[in-house]
């Protein structure tokens, strides 16, 4: 591989109905975790996902 | 005597599947160390194909990882379902016909295998028969533990609960596209998938079988007993939160990482590497955030025996996690692969991280579903030592034996042939194969300590009508 552009070059014409059901999935899950990621490290949401540790401690 | 709990919840179908995990690690244990003592001096074989390393090694594999693995992911999986979940368990009839047909499955497997009724998949062995049965079984598992998530009186799913569903979604998943096959007759059949297709099916199954089985169900233990057992809430719960999504997500990429340099499609295994080593980041965020729970209470572990077996076992869940991204890395895998090296791999996670993550639950587990106290302590204590040790002598004995071989089966000379035939590389293992199958009797010396343990337990609280109290007192109450 002499370079990255080479590394990174797709054959999109290449591409079959099955890859693009793939990618589409891959890209949209990988954007799902990115978001949830935000969602659960957002500062403000600490203290709504911390109240729940307890709860093993509680279930005597 | 926690006798509002024994009224509350479904403790009965826990307390058999408790039992039996323990029988179960010393009968694989015993297994496997047998196996390993084939390979060290096989004379033991004693000409009989019925106890061949073919035959008995998948005995073993399937009496660890499905008989003790599968009684411990039951017991743990109904038992912090109802409390943290504040229900009963939807269905204990249920939970009866899932005890009884893992059990009889288990009956099946060591009746089958050493007779070489196999289908040739590892990890997945047994007949499609059997391969339907554990289907069915599996199901009522699933089904139950929803049903009763569905009907707890608490408004969160605590996150042990989301790993465990986790686990046996994708587990009845797994389990059937790979054992998808062809009847020819009533104990042979031929996988749907041929060639490298099969391959990669066979690794898809192979590498979950670690990540969701191996990994995601005893994480959910990990989740529920580090706390419970060290009184202390889990460090950070939106640590947990991402540690479940990271994991789900990226396990389903790694199989082909057992599969380079074969006729898989190289970008298929290189993507199958690259995913392994992100994995680190949510494993070892998983591990600190169990050995965190303990921050600034690490005194505890000087007498709290079980506590030891909790936290030793992320230790080894955190350097088996590290590990196996590293050899599946394309130039480290050229050494290790068909090498001892992977062998000490997965027994640093299976002894190390699953086995030891298990028995401190189910010592932590006998107290509250018997209502006595453990009949020694100080077998739990040497039960630890005997585990951890047995554990070490075996992956370094296998750590060595690996590379000796990588090196061995490479080297060549200056006419560029190899320096070493097969089985000069055979005879140089020997003193490490003894060594293993020295670790595994330590392994398992601890494992008897804990079933005597385990049964004097039973029988205290038999002799002492305790559990038998325990619902009187709640009735009288």
């Amino acid at each position: 591989m002499s370079s990255l552009i080479d590394y990174f070059h797709t054959d999109w014409e290449a591409m079959t109905t099955t890859d693009w059901v793939g990618t589409i999935l891959t890209v949209v899950t990988f954007l799902l975790m990115v978001g949830l990621y935000l969602y659960v490290l957002r500062p403000k949401n600490r203290d709504k996902f911390e109240s729940h540790k307890n709860i093993p401690l509680d279930d005597d | 005597m926690d006798a509002v709990a024994e009224q509350k919840y479904d403790y009965g179908v826990v307390r058999w599947f408790t039992v039996m995990a323990t029988v179960y690690l010393v009968v694989g244990a015993s297994a496997g160390v047998y196996i390993a003592s084939e390979l060290a001096w096989p004379f033991l074989n004693f000409d009989l194909p019925y106890i061949t390393f073919g035959r008995l090694r998948p005995l073993h594999t399937n009496a660890v990882i499905f008989a003790f693995g599968g009684c411990a992911l039951m017991a743990t999986a109904f038992y912090t379902v109802q409390r943290t979940c504040a229900t009963r368990l939807w269905s204990n009839k249920l939970a009866w016909f899932t005890f009884g047909g893992w059990n009889l499955i288990i009956v099946a497997a060591v009746i089958t295998l050493p007779l070489g009724i196999n289908q040739s998949k590892e990890y997945a062995e047994l007949e499609w028969p059997i391969d339907i049965a554990i289907a069915v079984v599996w199901v009522s598992y699933l089904f139950n533990f929803i049903m009763t998530i569905h009907q707890r009186k608490t408004s969160h799913i605590y996150v042990s609960n989301w790993f465990f569903l986790g686990m046996m979604v994708m587990i009845t998943y797994l389990h059937v596209v790979n054992s998808l096959a062809i009847p020819v007759g009533m104990f042979k059949s031929y996988s749907l998938f041929s060639g490298v297709q099969d391959a990669m099916i066979q690794w898809w199954w192979g590498h979950n079988a670690v990540g969701f089985y191996l990994t995601a169900g005893f994480l959910g233990i990990m989740y529920y007993f580090v706390p419970k057992q060290a009184g202390r809430p889990i460090y950070s719960y939106r640590l947990s939160v991402i540690h479940f999504w990271a994991l789900m997500f990226g396990y389903v990429w790694l199989g082909a990482h057992h599969l380079h340099y074969t006729a898989l499609p190289d970008w298929t295994t290189s993507l199958g590497a690259a995913v392994s080593i992100a994995m680190i980041i949510p494993s070892w965020g998983g591990a600190v955030n169990g050995m965190m729970t303990l921050s600034g209470a690490w005194d505890k572990l000087r007498t709290d025996y079980v506590l030891r077996f909790l936290i030793m076992s992320l230790a080894f869940y955190a350097m088996s996690t590290f590990e196996g991204p590293i050899m599946s890395i394309k130039t480290v895998n050229a050494l290790s692969h068909y090498t001892d090296w992977t062998v000490g791999h997965v027994h640093s996670g299976a002894l190390g991280w699953v086995a030891m993550v298990a028995i401190g639950a189910i010592y932590h587990m006998m107290t509250r579903i018997f209502h006595v106290e453990l009949w020694s302590t100080k077998l739990v204590n040497a039960h630890f030592w005997t585990a951890t040790i047995g554990t070490v002598v075996y992956i370094i004995a296998m750590w060595v034996s690996g590379l000796m071989q990588g090196l061995m089966w490479r080297a060549y000379d200056e006419y560029g042939t190899l320096a070493y035939t097969f089985a000069e590389s055979v005879e140089a293992m020997h003193p490490y194969y003894a060594m293993r199958a020295i670790g595994g009797m330590i392994f398992l010396f601890g494992a008897l300590l804990m079933l005597i343990n385990i049964l004097m337990t039973v029988m205290k609280a038999s002799s002492e009508s305790s559990v038998q109290r325990a619902r009187t007192a709640v009735a009288t109450a």
